[in-house]
């Protein structure tokens, strides 16, 4: 018997750990209220390497966005 | 064997990275950062896998919370992934002593020039009290030119490291 192609869209991931879009626009209204977005950018830009937020796997926006998380706590807080 | 409850904070200066005395990586980050005056440029991309970065927020006694662990960052390897990635609150060492103890580099490197120095000391964690000894490079920079915000970014070479 055949083993079926593995797909990487069945994998289950709990809700709580999807990246929801609502998160990732929250969090960048408060960097740009706060004059964060050079770091949101530069952050992007030399670590995850690409322009847009949207470029980055779900898995991947959620590492992003826990970065930003903390990146609003050390300046804002 | 290191000098149990021996605590050592002193500045280097950056003159012995310009001697060739400190750590290759660290001596290649501080170069870099020079030659694009504190401006955050596609030069820093390679070192952020060992940088921690923190804002540039001095209150209180102890130094600006941090943002960012880089994955081979010397503090990720202290103090582990469940601590770089933690939510909920600012982001700290876990020792209030170390805090305090580091403070003045923070301060020195946002008000003065780029801090480099060793350091030996005791930390205490959750779990465990390690001895440690450490060099470390902080630069102030800024994320763009016409940017009004700076940040401190660290780079920590860990010498020895021994649990108690």
């Amino acid at each position: 018997m055949q083993t079926p192609p593995f797909i990487i869209s069945e994998i289950h991931v709990p809700n709580q750990l999807k990246p929801r879009a609502d998160n990732v626009v929250k969090l960048k209204a408060e960097v740009d209220k706060h004059n964060l977005t050079d770091m949101w950018d530069m952050i992007l830009m030399l670590d995850y390497q690409v322009a847009n937020v949207h470029e980055l796997s779900s898995e991947t926006r959620e590492e992003f966005c826990c970065i930003i998380a903390l990146l609003l706590k050390a300046f804002t807080k | 064997m290191l000098t149990k409850n021996r605590t050592v904070f002193t500045e280097l200066g950056t003159e012995a990275i310009e001697k060739g005395l400190a750590d290759p990586q660290l001596s290649a980050f501080y170069e870099s950062m020079m030659s694009s005056s504190g401006l955050v440029s596609e030069k820093l991309r390679e070192h952020m896998p060992y940088l921690s970065l923190c804002s540039d927020k001095l209150e209180g006694i102890g130094p600006p919370p941090i943002f960012y662990v880089g994955r081979r960052s010397s503090q990720r390897h202290l103090f582990g992934e469940d601590w770089a990635m933690q939510q909920g609150q600012e982001l700290r060492t876990p020792d209030p002593d170390l805090e305090e103890a580091s403070a003045a580099a923070y301060r020195a490197a946002l008000e003065e020039r780029p801090y480099y120095g060793y350091a030996r000391t005791a930390i205490h964690m959750e779990d465990k009290v390690v001895d440690i000894a450490f060099e470390r490079l902080i630069i102030a920079l800024r994320p763009s030119p016409k940017s009004d915000r700076r940040f401190c970014a660290y780079f920590g070479v860990i010498q020895d490291l021994q649990q108690l």
